[in-house]
């Protein structure tokens, strides 16, 4: 009966918890999401979500037997590539061709994952990775957008007022820019230009819309209202920390609402911001990817607003109307050194130098 | 007067194992098992290692000083047991490993009894001086018995340049499945409150709180009845504290309390507190009133392969194995056997290692009881989800320092304050990647103190 006791170091228990089980909370929090990308984009979200997911873990056993790993479907287990797959599927136009979400997808796992040595090792978020070169390499794609299912786009041809047309043509963000867009021509042509404020004021009247998801825009982005309800519940299960994605939403807000204070006409509402484009899905699922952000409560503070604060800039001053994903990467990339310069401070406060 | 059992008072971090008390909390003190021989560990504490004051085939009586060192950081050790010694060999320690003891035969094979002391529940300290109080603990061989092992009289004993205001008494015990306290705190308490004054007369302190986790309320309210019922007991208050893990680390309990960090590196003295176990008070009466050396102990055993898991009178010296028979032995498969408990014991190898002064309970963990990951352990990478830095207690960064351990890299790990670790093993509990968290910033403050020449190679 003791015949084969064996030693070890303390603890001796340890709490019911493995990567598996947070990377399954995280696919829950998506579901949300996933539903609703279901429900504006149908048969767009039904092809894309599962050819992303199937091709980042068939590239992550891949890039196993390629490392030769003596177990080459155990790290699968772990359901990161399945994460992944996911966010990267949310965060791309719905009627991108399968071919070039496969692409993404292996990019994203075997370039953004793999070579850094896997789960843990990567600097770079691998979903905003692999949708950057996506970006990069097929511009025309990514920037095509479908109308949500649930708009009847008959009527879109004969509406006057531009309302069903904000729906329908373009993203949110994309009327935004063209806003703001305009308010320069305006200045650069003394005046004779296009109205910026029937623009903005497009974009304005669709908040709702914006927060149900009914707008164009990528697969699992539009919808606020599920990407929120994912969020709280990894909020509630303490998956995530609220830092991040309040840091985020907290300094986005600000530098929006700054832009809508200076010029109501060419900059859109603050909350607008909020709800449009990649920022929910963003600041509850992406930046809060733990492995690139940071470690420590001052640190992911630091990221947070570092991340509204960039995504901000590129809509506003920038020349592309979204900047979720460079405001991630760029953030990932300063992370290391944010660590390194937000070390905690122990309980006692610093030892005194003896 | 209502008493009061529930705590909110706690301190940041920390995590709540299940606390697996149920097996023995109901289990009174009861007589350990008689010995044949014992094995006296010469170091059984902090500080300098006592030499031997008998010799092979020399007789000892019960009580005898055995072991002794001049160094001011140091305690003797005594013989629990009339007989004779045996050898001076080498015994294995939970802690320091092969270490030198004095083995005793006893003469008789009598069962080990609690002796029934009477103490009066009005005791009355004024009787003894400080420097009484003082001498009576050194000559006992009074050791903190919740674990560390300091030696007491240097922790009461009125220091000019560290003047001392607040006595805590720690009857927190939030180590899973471990009773012993909480058995004393029921069954010992006129001894507690008596070791409590003679404490406060010895140290000086002016206000003596009593800290206990609120999952104890029986524990609460007995001691708060056998207060009222003595004498010139106004400055001493029972505190109930919030039940979490690691609240009954002395630094966690101060924080908890008195909302006060003790600095890092430093002692509780440094900001006049001093924090003694209930067991260790308890041992002060006995010391001080019938000037009876500290020889032996309640211990826990416990575990669900344990046949009659209970609390149990022991002398010090008596072996694991023995005190595992005593208990009926195990029932099913085990997969480790732990000195202390699971959160920060430590899990041996060799069944012959003596109970030591401060060894408070024998934990016996089967497989399921580990847990598959911990058992198998598995380690995955880490994904730096921060979850050990939200429950380290001292507020390090545990995943830096372990990576940095691990890779070689010392310094990186002494710039995270790896000293400052009191290897809780929260971080290692809550890991999902399943990482030894605590065994590699262990194994960093070894290979430091290797490196500076504290420590043999």
């Amino acid at each position: 009966m003791l015949s084969e006791i064996r030693v070890s170091c303390a603890p001796h228990i340890s709490k019911p918890l493995s990567t598996r089980s947070v990377m399954i909370d995280v696919i829950i929090g998506l579901v949300p999401a996933m539903a609703a990308a279901g429900y504006y984009f149908r048969i767009y979200a039904l092809i894309l979500i599962p050819t992303c997911v199937i091709s980042s873990v068939a590239t992550e056993w891949l890039c196993n037997i390629i490392r030769k790993k003596p177990n080459s479907l155990e790290s699968l287990g772990d359901f990161s590539a399945v994460v992944t797959g996911i966010i990267l599927a949310l965060s791309l136009p719905p009627s991108l061709p399968v071919w070039a979400a496969i692409v993404g997808s292996v990019f994203c796992i075997a370039i953004g994952k793999m070579v850094f040595g896997g789960l843990g090792g990567n600097i770079f978020n691998p979903a905003m990775v692999g949708r950057a070169f996506l970006a990069a390499c097929f511009g025309m794609l990514m920037t095509s957008w479908t109308v949500p299912a649930t708009i009847d786009s008959t009527m879109s041809k004969i509406a006057a007022d531009n309302k069903i047309d904000a729906r329908t043509q373009a993203t949110p963000l994309a009327w935004s820019k063209e806003a703001i867009k305009a308010r320069r021509q305006k200045t650069d042509d003394g005046g004779q230009s296009r109205d910026e404020g029937r623009v903005s004021r497009v974009v304005n009247d669709q908040l709702w819309a914006m927060f149900k998801g009914e707008v164009g825009g990528c697969l699992g982005e539009t919808s606020g209202l599920a990407l929120i309800i994912g969020g709280v519940y990894l909020l509630i299960r303490r998956t995530i920390n609220f830092h991040i994605p309040f840091a985020v939403l907290l300094s986005a807000f600000i530098f929006a609402a700054i832009s809508y204070l200076i010029n109501s006409d060419a900059y859109i509402r603050p909350l607008a911001h909020l709800s449009s484009g990649g920022m929910l899905l963003c600041a509850f699922f992406i930046a809060t990817d733990p492995v690139t952000a940071p470690l420590t409560r001052r640190g992911m503070w630091i990221f947070g607003i570092g991340v509204g604060a960039i995504t901000m800039l590129i809509r506003i001053i920038g020349e592309y109307p979204e900047g979720v994903m460079y405001a991630v990467l760029l953030m990932n990339a300063v992370t290391p050194l944010i660590d390194r310069l937000c070390k905690r401070i122990p309980a006692g406060g610093k030892p005194s130098i003896k | 007067m209502r008493i009061v059992t529930k705590g909110r008072l706690s301190f940041r971090g920390g995590v709540h194992p299940p606390g697996s008390k149920e097996l023995t909390v109901g289990s009174e003190i009861q007589g350990g098992p008689a010995v044949k021989q014992v094995a006296i560990m010469l170091s059984q504490h902090i500080g300098a290692v006592c030499r031997p004051l008998v010799e092979k085939g020399g007789a000892v009586q019960a009580g005898q000083k055995i072991g002794d060192s001049d160094a001011f950081v140091s305690a003797p050790v005594h013989s629990p047991i009339n007989g004779k010694v045996k050898e001076m060999g080498l015994r294995s320690h939970a802690v320091l490993g092969r270490s030198p003891a004095v083995v005793i035969e006893a003469e008789t094979e009598a069962a080990t009894k609690q002796p029934s002391w009477e103490l009066n529940g009005d005791f009355d300290e004024s009787k003894y001086s400080s420097e009484q109080i003082c001498e009576a603990v050194r000559q006992a061989g009074i050791v903190g018995m919740g674990g560390a092992g300091f030696p007491t009289r240097v922790k009461i004993e009125p220091n000019p340049r560290l003047p001392k205001e607040t006595l805590i008494i720690n009857g927190c015990e939030c180590e899973p499945y471990i009773t012993c306290d909480y058995r004393i705190m029921l069954e010992w308490t006129k001894q507690i409150i008596a070791g409590t004054k003679l404490a406060r007369k010895a140290s000086g302190c002016s206000r003596i709180l009593i800290g206990i986790e609120d999952n104890k309320p029986e524990a609460i309210e007995v001691m708060n009845a056998a207060l009222q019922q003595s004498a010139n007991t106004d400055a001493i208050k029972i505190v109930p504290v919030k039940t979490k893990y690691p609240q009954g680390g002395e630094r966690q309990l101060i924080k908890a309390i008195l909302k006060r960090d003790v600095p890092t590196g430093g002692i509780p003295p440094m900001i006049g507190v001093v924090v003694l176990n209930v067991a260790t008070v308890a041992a002060i009466a006995e010391a001080v009133v019938y000037d009876s050396p500290l020889t032996h102990r309640v211990v826990t055993v416990t575990g669900e392969a344990i046949a009659n898991p209970g609390n149990y009178y022991v002398s010090i010296g008596t072996s694991v194995a023995d005190l595992i028979e005593f208990c009926g032995g195990v029932t099913k498969k085990s997969a480790k056997v732990i000195v202390g408990g699971p959160m920060m014991g430590i899990a041996i190898a060799d069944l012959a290692t003596p109970i030591t002064k401060t060894t408070g309970a024998i934990t016996v963990l089967t497989k399921e009881q580990i847990g598959r990951a911990k058992f198998e352990r598995r380690q995955t990478a880490c994904i730096r989800c921060g979850r050990c830095l939200e429950v380290c207690p001292e507020y390090l960064n545990a995943t830096k320092i372990a990576h940095a351990v691990k890779n070689n890299l010392l310094d990186v790990a002494e710039s995270y304050y790896i000293s400052a670790c009191m290897e809780c093993g929260c971080c290692s509990y809550v890991c999902p990647a399943n990482i030894e968290l605590t065994g590699y910033i262990k194994t960093g403050k070894i290979f430091l103190a290797r490196q500076k020449g504290e420590m043999p190679q």
